[in-house]
């Protein structure tokens, strides 16, 4: 089982280059695709899902170009886009019961299902209730399990966590990682820590281009002995600022702890085991021409 | 920041979104097609058998007239959308939290809608001006004699139109389907209302004046005095014609409308009427207040039974934790395709009849029973036209659902999902004509009426034909909302042969045509998504 992406371009009306030449092949287990806001997530996940065409290059499921036979692809596609709505006057059973029967599951197989997924999302109780009556939090619960409907082999979800609370983002984490295993998922975020949770392997993308592919172990790698904390007054924040690639401060009583990426440390600074949000913005940094010193 | 100045940043603004708007080419299209209908002589105005010479008094006043009539039907269905639109895009939320009163938000919506409108109303004034000068016009150009009457009674129409177009969206059981059906008869009111004075034979007043919206019986009762004038013979009537067919045979020459106190304070009248709709409007607006909008939803009927406000703070996120693994979830065996068609339109349907209340399903089975019972003449002419008028806001769903909840990512990436849910879904439309219009077909069965039942079963393919491919080419309820109404007024209820799809009559029935219509409808309407999507 395999997802190739091969020089995909995707160019909108007006001249907007939302992808260029982006090549990526997708095995088995999580992949995250992180990137900032605007870098051309949601539109590779359009292509992925065979909701948009890409204007160049090709995308391949299993070998077999999906842009012939899309249906080969959503027979066995789950998708959650990251805008969705429901059908206010329905209930959950009623909308995944529609949807079932618009992918084509069996009466006998969706009849199981549904119970089982509206379990799973933590549904079960307000199942009977109109979806237009559901929190934002709810509906998008609701998006996850008809993502699920058709036990996908492919399953795309685009900034899944929007709108839950902490407790159900937890829980969604856990259920990608149960999911992961003999299929491949794509979760496209701009959270970090969602990925760090989840993912197998990440794909880092800005501008429309993959900026890089790896394993959560090697991007770290990549940024081993290049973060750096002290503690500065917080009079001078602004200064280090201008200097320094920061990646996070934390103000505390004895002055703001800086966490700054660069080759050299900082005077006084001491090293630190880098995160996953460290290597993110390294290899961001890094891919704007930015000095990381 | 004047209070002027504010009221012109949210007219512009308002103004600035609809133009850029794709749909707002349609609306320009109207005109110019309005405007090439008069140019072609496809739509005329004629007294008797006389029709005016093309100067500029009789070319003014004929498209100022055709302006005011048409506009204020159409103009209504371009432009109500506007507080709707603030509160999908929730723009409206933010401006509630602003210091803006309501009046001033509803001022500044008609307003918006009167600059649209307004749009249109130019295009047929330069339309005018066009037909004069390469159409066989005669005399010089009389910017005043061609523009007056446009300009007058055209935006004197549009303003009264803005107006009910803001009054329509606040009130929340207007706001919908209902009010796009309801606006239709308050049009046809306000036309008749306008021309009675003429078809009476009223000789002109201060009264006929005030009541005549469109300018109509002001202008036409001018004409038509003019013409008793110059042929004692001349017996009255005025009208248009659609159709080239139609023109008078004699000419004359309208030397223009005779502007006096009374047609002016009768404009001044009406445009008072379109102020007051608008303060009226403020007093209802619910200034996007949530709780109001829940309310308002429940009351208009257009959701099921959600929890209020304080309900759902109380709804349980978290009900209780669950055991429930992913793992644990029945397997699907991959590779087995189901086609469930049957299932796809049941759900269709269901889809459809959602969120009716006892009393919908009330006045169908009634109708049903009418159609059933009452003598077959009466259900054929009579109680089928009205038993096919109730579904029309669940008919005007097809095609639009998608797009109205934002469900096309999650429907369009499913196997096969074009052509089978589109046609799934028009296959409801059917059964839902069916199963309300099904005491007139049974009752052509026991009589062997095969003709009758011909056309009675073509008409419930026609009409979810008709409504799938507007839905699916505008993704808006509104143009089948109001094209069909002002088709089953004129067709079915006059039994206009051609125009009766229905066939309410043997005379008037051609279900051969609304078949082949019925084909080329859905062939229209396949192809428009398949368009849209961008792997059919």
């Amino acid at each position: 089982m395999n997802l190739v992406i091969e020089d995909v371009s995707k160019q909108y009306r007006g001249g907007h280059l939302a992808l260029r030449n982006f090549s990526l092949t997708m095995k088995p287990g999580v992949l995250g695709l992180l990137g900032p806001n605007g870098a051309g997530k949601t539109t590779l996940m359009g292509i992925l899902a065979t909701i948009t065409k890409a204007t160049e290059g090709r995308v391949l499921w299993n070998g077999a170009e999906i842009a012939k036979n899309p249906d080969a692809l959503r027979s066995v596609l789950g998708y959650l886009p990251q805008d969705f709505g429901v059908y206010p006057n329905l209930n959950a059973v009623e909308f995944l019961e529609y949807l079932a029967a618009v992918k084509g599951l069996d009466k006998a197989t969706a009849a199981r299902r549904i119970p089982e997924l509206l379990e799973l999302v933590n549904l079960t109780d307000a199942r009977k209730r109109a979806l237009g009556g559901y929190s934002g939090g709810m509906k998008q619960r609701v998006g996850i399990a008809q993502a699920l409907l058709n036990d996908p082999q492919l399953l795309i979800v685009d900034e899944p966590t929007a709108g839950l609370d902490p407790e159900e983002r937890v829980r969604f984490r856990n259920l990608l990682s149960d999911l992961s295993g003999e299929r491949i998922v794509v979760l496209s975020t701009h959270i970090v820590s969602d990925v760090e949770a989840t993912a197998t392997d990440i794909a880092l993308i800005a501008n429309g281009t993959l900026v890089a592919h790896a394993t959560p172990e090697a991007l770290l790698l990549q940024v081993e002995g290049k973060v750096w904390e002290w503690v500065v007054p917080s009079g001078d924040l602004n200064e280090v600022r201008q200097r320094h690639q920061i990646s996070s401060t934390n103000r505390r009583s004895d002055g703001v702890h800086v966490r700054v990426l660069g080759d050299e440390p900082p005077q006084g600074a001491q090293p630190v085991t880098p995160s996953l949000e460290d290597a993110y913005l390294f290899c961001l940094s890094r891919h704007r021409g930015g000095v990381a010193a | 920041m004047n209070r002027s100045r504010v009221l012109f940043h949210m007219v512009r603004a308002d103004f600035l979104e609809r133009v850029r708007r794709y749909s707002f080419l349609f609306t320009l299209g109207f005109s110019i097609y309005l405007g090439y209908a008069m140019y072609s002589g496809k739509i005329n105005m004629q007294l008797g058998s006389y029709h005016g010479v093309a100067n500029s008094a009789w070319l003014g006043s004929v498209v100022g007239l055709a302006g005011s009539v048409f506009l204020s039907l159409v103009g209504f269905y371009v432009v109500k959308n506007t507080i709707q639109r603030d509160r999908e895009t929730r723009v409206g939320r933010i401006l509630a939290a602003t210091p803006m009163s309501r009046s001033f938000y509803t001022l500044s919506k008609a307003l918006s809608n009167l600059a649209v409108l307004s749009a249109m109303i130019l295009i047929l004034a330069g339309a005018a001006i066009v037909i004069q000068l390469t159409h066989g016009g005669v005399g010089r150009i009389s910017l005043f004699d061609l523009l007056s009457p446009i300009l007058i009674f055209g935006l004197c129409a549009m303003s009264v139109t803005a107006a009910i177009a803001v009054l329509f969206e606040t009130i929340p059981g207007l706001r919908g389907g209902v009010g796009n059906i309801a606006y239709f008869f308050l049009w046809c009111f306000l036309l008749n209302l306008s021309i009675r004075p003429l078809l009476t034979g009223q000789s002109p007043s201060v009264s006929t004046s005030m009541r005549d919206y469109t300018g109509i019986t002001t202008i036409s009762g001018q004409m038509q005095a003019q013409l008793h004038q110059l042929d004692p013979e001349y017996k009255g009537g005025s009208g248009f014609y659609i159709g080239s067919s139609h023109r008078g045979t004699k000419t004359f020459v309208w030397t223009g409308v005779k502007w006096n106190a009374t047609i002016i304070l009768s404009r001044i009248f009406w445009i008072g009427v379109a102020f007051c709709l608008t303060l009226i409007a403020a007093g209802l607006f619910d200034r996007f207040d949530p709780a109001r909008e829940t309310l308002s939803l429940k009351r208009s009927k257009k959701q099921a039974v959600l929890p209020k406000p304080d309900e759902l703070d109380r709804l349980p996120i978290h009900i209780r934790e669950t055991q429930l693994h992913a793992s644990d979830l029945t397997p699907l065996v991959h590779g087995r395709s189901h086609v469930r068609f049957v299932a796809l339109v049941l759900a269709e349907l269901r889809l459809l009849l959602r969120g009716q209340h006892w009393w919908w399903y009330a006045v169908a089975a009634g109708l049903f029973v009418g159609c059933l019972f009452a003598p077959l003449d009466s259900a054929r002419s009579g109680v089928i036209l009205v038993a096919w008028l109730w579904p029309a806001l669940l008919w005007s769903q097809l095609g639009t659902r998608e797009a109205q909840f934002s469900t096309q990512a999650i429907i369009f990436s499913a196997p096969h999902a074009f052509p089978r849910q589109l046609l799934s879904s028009w296959a409801a439309g059917v059964v839902l004509a069916l199963l309300t219009g099904g005491g007139l077909g049974l009752r052509l069965m026991l009589a062997r009426d095969t003709d009758g039942l011909f056309g009675w079963v073509v008409a419930a393919i026609f009409i979810p034909a008709l409504a799938l491919a507007l839905g699916v080419c505008t993704e808006s309820r509104k143009p089948f909302e109001a094209v069909y109404t002002a088709w089953w007024y004129i067709g079915p209820l006059h039994q206009m042969r051609k125009l009766d799809f229905i066939g309410t009559q043997p005379t008037s029935s051609t279900p051969g045509l609304y078949l082949a219509a019925s084909l080329m409808l859905l062939l229209v309407a396949c192809l428009w998504r398949r368009g849209r999507l961008a792997h059919a």
